[in-house]
């Protein structure tokens, strides 16, 4: 009997030995060798020119540190602040600095210059050094004060003329503007040196040539289409896709101005097979969406219904009397975005609407992709808002309820009509270990570390 | 108020601390453990829910009123269908008492429907209701996500039984349990040695130590604690050495060091020195493996002893598992574990057992259970699974038991479990 038991055990553990990929502890060192389509030409994180897209965050967050920053599940962090609490009111707050934090060239870190640094990034605050704390003063109670301190343009920088430093895991070995961007691991990080010893970043390719340079070899990671993510694996590639990351929307230029115009801006909403936009034009590389934020970070997203009523759409377009045609803009480099509105042109025209495709102009619409800057719901939420020039929400807590309610208002007004969101998508080649990105996207490369048998 | 980090949580303690286990007596105290666990856990799990339950009851039924609803309850989370099953029927059972009827659609008042979503941080209740024509409501709920503890595995020649020790969102890098009146436990991260007593079934924070050091951690920080019988502990970190005093209150005494860490057990003494800006150990023994003083780099080491000498497995930097004597190195063949290792004393066939973890795709691990009969391991025990990578693998102390930490993907927390065994058929 027991003799039997061990003989099954050895035969399945030759099973599990053959199949299982060895686990190890990440090994020290190497290139990784990153290619981006993003071409940024400053690399400041308060440059608002370049700030705001997923790819300038993760750039700036492997040279930057923040005060705060927030865990996979959008929880408030120690960073370069240990500490923090507000004063009664939550209109001020104390931060309590890291000691013995350095920026790159190794020079101490100071209340000062952390001051200094914030008052760039947010000339409306008042921020102000006493000892080893840092206090910011707001216009009016704040009390995402600290999650707000963790986007990536609050990193904290030495700015020296053209030169800029910060105290992140890497700092800059060379930096050619829009073109090639070397890191060196910072050995002195406070958080721990990084696995690899640099990255060398390529900028300003396009997709395209991102896969030849992963398939010749030159490239390690790369940035994968979403809607190319699925052939790529088919091509042998290895692909891992984030959650959604970025909403794809229509946003029109002018608010609904009369019921008219917002009845028929609702029936162009109904009209939309989201479902055909997913699974045909991005091949899987999104998910339909009637709301501004993806499911995964409020939970209720699937109460926006994302299925095309076109009874309801002809039956709301039958209500108005006079219909003008609307002009759609959209990317002209975006390959996809041509194929999305082609699609809602012709969603449009089955229910009785006329939408024309236009690049030049003042568009009634445009085609947008708008990035999910922050874990936090209700400041993504605002965020999002201002990109699409909609009235700041104003939740009066952070509840589900609340969020759902300022949510629901914004798309109330018919100025947006969400369409899908966005996975991102990368490919890299089986040197790189212990990938992983935080739910919106952005990247965890101090984390990554290379096979020694690259 | 001022911010803190987030609370370590209570996890039931195991059973059978304080007990001097013999290899039967092990195996009867395991049985009962998981029975005694598995009991805590679904009791635990049926008290979590009936707060929400209540609060979600009370929303529906302020909108609905008593009557005749038709209720619908949908499953969009990462709830196990256990527990779907049972929140179901609790909220059932609540909305019951609020004078709600169950009944088909079309012969009722108010169709409610009711999706068990989540977000980040909570799941997320949301009750659709609709009432006559047109007139609808939602109404949601939010409340923290918890976590179970995965279960068992067949019988076999070995069984491998965990028992949750302690979970905290900060890295443990190492659990010491010391059996006494009270029992004690100690548990390493990266900044410091927190003491818990255990009081009437739950561990009661006694006191923290901290650990100073001038240099940053390494990533992948590693650590170890090694109970002493002249003092209460040692805990070894990267180019950091401390030892805590003989007596209450405990301090902790922290310098840099270049010593070796100590990897056996009571009875089998190796030592290595680890590089202090990495997470592996150079290679140089002190004391050595017979004549061997060198090795290459490695992750960890298990020993099993001979009747001559003690054979040492290291789990190399390179891949591979090097087995040295005390005279001969030599590189097992592609086993394709880990980098974690660590023996046990089973009283199970050889009586030593070498623990491996396995796995590698990063979403989850597991381990196992190895006799070395000659110098090729055979797997003797189904993989006990863990929701996400093994960070840390110790065999205690005494050599009976080991501690494995391990990140639980899902929750983020990590989790500290005792390893102990019993003899299968």
């Amino acid at each position: 009997m027991r003799h039997s038991a061990l003989a099954s055990l050895a035969a399945s553990s030759l099973l599990w030995l053959g199949t299982a990929q060895a686990a190890t502890r990440p090994h020290y060192g190497g290139t990784l060798r990153v290619a981006m389509r993003t071409a940024p030409t400053s690399l400041d994180p308060a440059d608002t020119a370049q700030s705001g897209s997923l790819e300038s965050s993760n750039l700036s967050s492997l040279l930057f540190d923040t005060l705060v920053t927030l865990d996979d599940r959008g929880r408030p962090q120690p960073a370069l602040a240990i500490s923090w609490q507000p004063e009664p009111g939550g209109q001020r707050w104390q931060f309590k600095l890291r000691r013995g934090v350095t920026f790159q060239d190794g020079t101490p870190v100071t209340a000062d210059q952390v001051a200094a640094s914030l008052r760039v990034a947010n000339p409306n605050w008042k921020v102000l050094p006493a000892g080893d704390e840092i206090i910011v003063e707001r216009d009016s109670p704040a009390a995402d004060l600290p999650v707000e301190l963790a986007q990536p343009r609050n990193g904290i920088a030495k700015r020296d003329g053209p030169n800029i430093l910060g105290t992140g895991p890497f700092a800059i070995s060379q930096w050619q503007a829009s073109k090639k961007l070397i890191l060196a691991a910072n050995n002195d990080y406070w958080a721990g040196r990084p696995f690899v010893d640099s990255i060398e970043i390529t900028m300003g390719q396009g997709f395209r040539e991102q896969a030849i340079s992963l398939d010749l070899e030159k490239a390690d990671l790369i940035e994968v289409a979403p809607e190319q993510a699925h052939r790529s694996v088919g091509e042998g590639r290895h692909i891992e896709n984030s959650a959604p990351t970025e909403l794809m929307a229509l946003a029109f230029s002018r608010d609904g101005q009369s019921a008219d115009e917002g009845r028929l801006r609702e029936a162009l909403a109904l009209s939309i097979d989201r479902a055909a936009l997913s699974k045909v034009l991005l091949q899987g590389g999104g998910e339909p969406a009637s709301g501004l934020l993806p499911n995964w970070m409020t939970g209720y997203d699937f109460l926006f219904p994302t299925n095309a009523d076109l009874a309801g759409a002809r039956q709301a377009r039958a209500e108005v009397r006079q219909v003008s045609a609307w002009s759609l803009a959209y990317e002209a480099n975006d390959p996809v975005a041509r194929l999305v509105a082609e699609r809602i042109v012709l969603n449009a025209r089955d229910v009785g609407l006329t939408v024309q495709m236009t690049n030049s102009g003042i568009p009634d619409a445009r085609l947008v992709r708008i990035p999910i800057v922050s874990l936090d719901a209700r400041l993504a939420l605002m965020a999002m808002a201002e990109s699409l020039r909609l009235p700041q929400p104003a939740p009066a807590e952070n509840s589900s309820e609340d969020l759902y309610a300022a949510e629901s208002m914004l798309l109330n007004s018919h100025q947006v009509i969400p369409l899908l969101h966005l996975r991102s998508s990368y490919g890299m080649n089986a040197s790189v270990n212990d990938w992983s990105t935080a739910p919106n996207g952005s990247w965890h490369l101090s984390d990554v570390w290379l096979s020694t048998d690259k | 108020m001022p911010y803190t980090q987030r609370s370590t949580v209570y996890n039931s303690p195991i059973a059978n601390l304080g007990m001097i286990p013999s290899p039967r007596s092990l195996r009867a105290a395991n049985l009962l453990l998981v029975a005694f666990v598995l009991l805590c856990a679904a009791i635990a799990s049926a008290s979590d829910w009936s707060g929400p339950e209540g609060q979600l009851a009370s929303k529906v039924a302020a909108v609905t009123g008593p009557g005749a609803v038709a209720l619908e309850i949908t499953n969009r989370s990462s709830l196990t269908h256990g527990e779907f099953d049972e929140i179901s029927r609790g909220l059932r059972s609540q909305l019951a008492t609020l004078g709600l009827r169950f009944v088909n659609a079309d012969q009722a008042a108010a169709t409610v429907k009711i999706s068990f979503s989540e977000d980040l941080q909570n799941y997320v209740w949301i009750a659709e209701i609709h009432q006559g024509a047109g007139k609808s409501s939602v109404v949601m709920l939010s409340t923290p996500r918890g976590g179970g503890t995965p279960s068992g595995h067949d019988v076999a020649a070995i069984i491998i039984h965990k028992a949750l020790l302690w979970s905290q969102p900060r890295r443990i890098l190492d659990v010491a349990v010391m059996d006494g009146n009270p029992t004690h436990m100690a548990v390493l991260d990266a900044n410091q040695v927190a003491l818990y007593r255990l009081e009437s079934g739950h561990w009661q924070p006694e006191q923290s130590l901290s650990i100073a050091h001038a240099r940053p951690w390494p990533r992948d920080l590693r650590g170890r604690l090694v109970l002493r019988k002249d003092h209460l502990l040692d805990a070894y970190l990267p180019g950091v050495f401390c030892r805590s005093t003989t007596n209450l209150p405990l301090a902790l005494n922290c310098h840099e060091s270049a010593d070796p860490w100590p990897l056996g057990t009571d009875q089998i003494n190796l030592g290595a020195f680890f590089t202090p800006s990495r997470n592996y150990f150079t290679g140089a023994l002190a004391p050595a493996v017979g004549k061997q003083t060198a090795a290459p780099p490695f992750y960890s080491a298990a020993a099993l002893p001979r009747d001559k000498y003690t054979l040492w497995l290291l789990a190399a930097v390179d891949g591979q598992i090097h087995l040295l004597d005390g005279v001969s190195d030599q590189a097992a063949g592609k086993l394709d574990w880990g980098s974690d290792i660590a023996s046990v004393h089973s009283a199970c066939g050889s009586g030593w057992n070498i623990l491996a973890t396995g796995s590698g795709d990063g979403t989850a691990d597991s381990l196992r259970a190895f006799d070395v009969p000659d110098r090729e391991p055979v797997a003797v025990s189904q993989s006990a699974e863990f929701r996400g990578p093994i960070t840390a693998l110790w065999t205690e102390t005494s050599g009976n038991s080991a501690i494995a930490v391990s990140r639980n993907l899902e929750m983020g927390d990590y989790e500290a479990f005792r390893l102990s065994f019993t003899c299968g058929q």
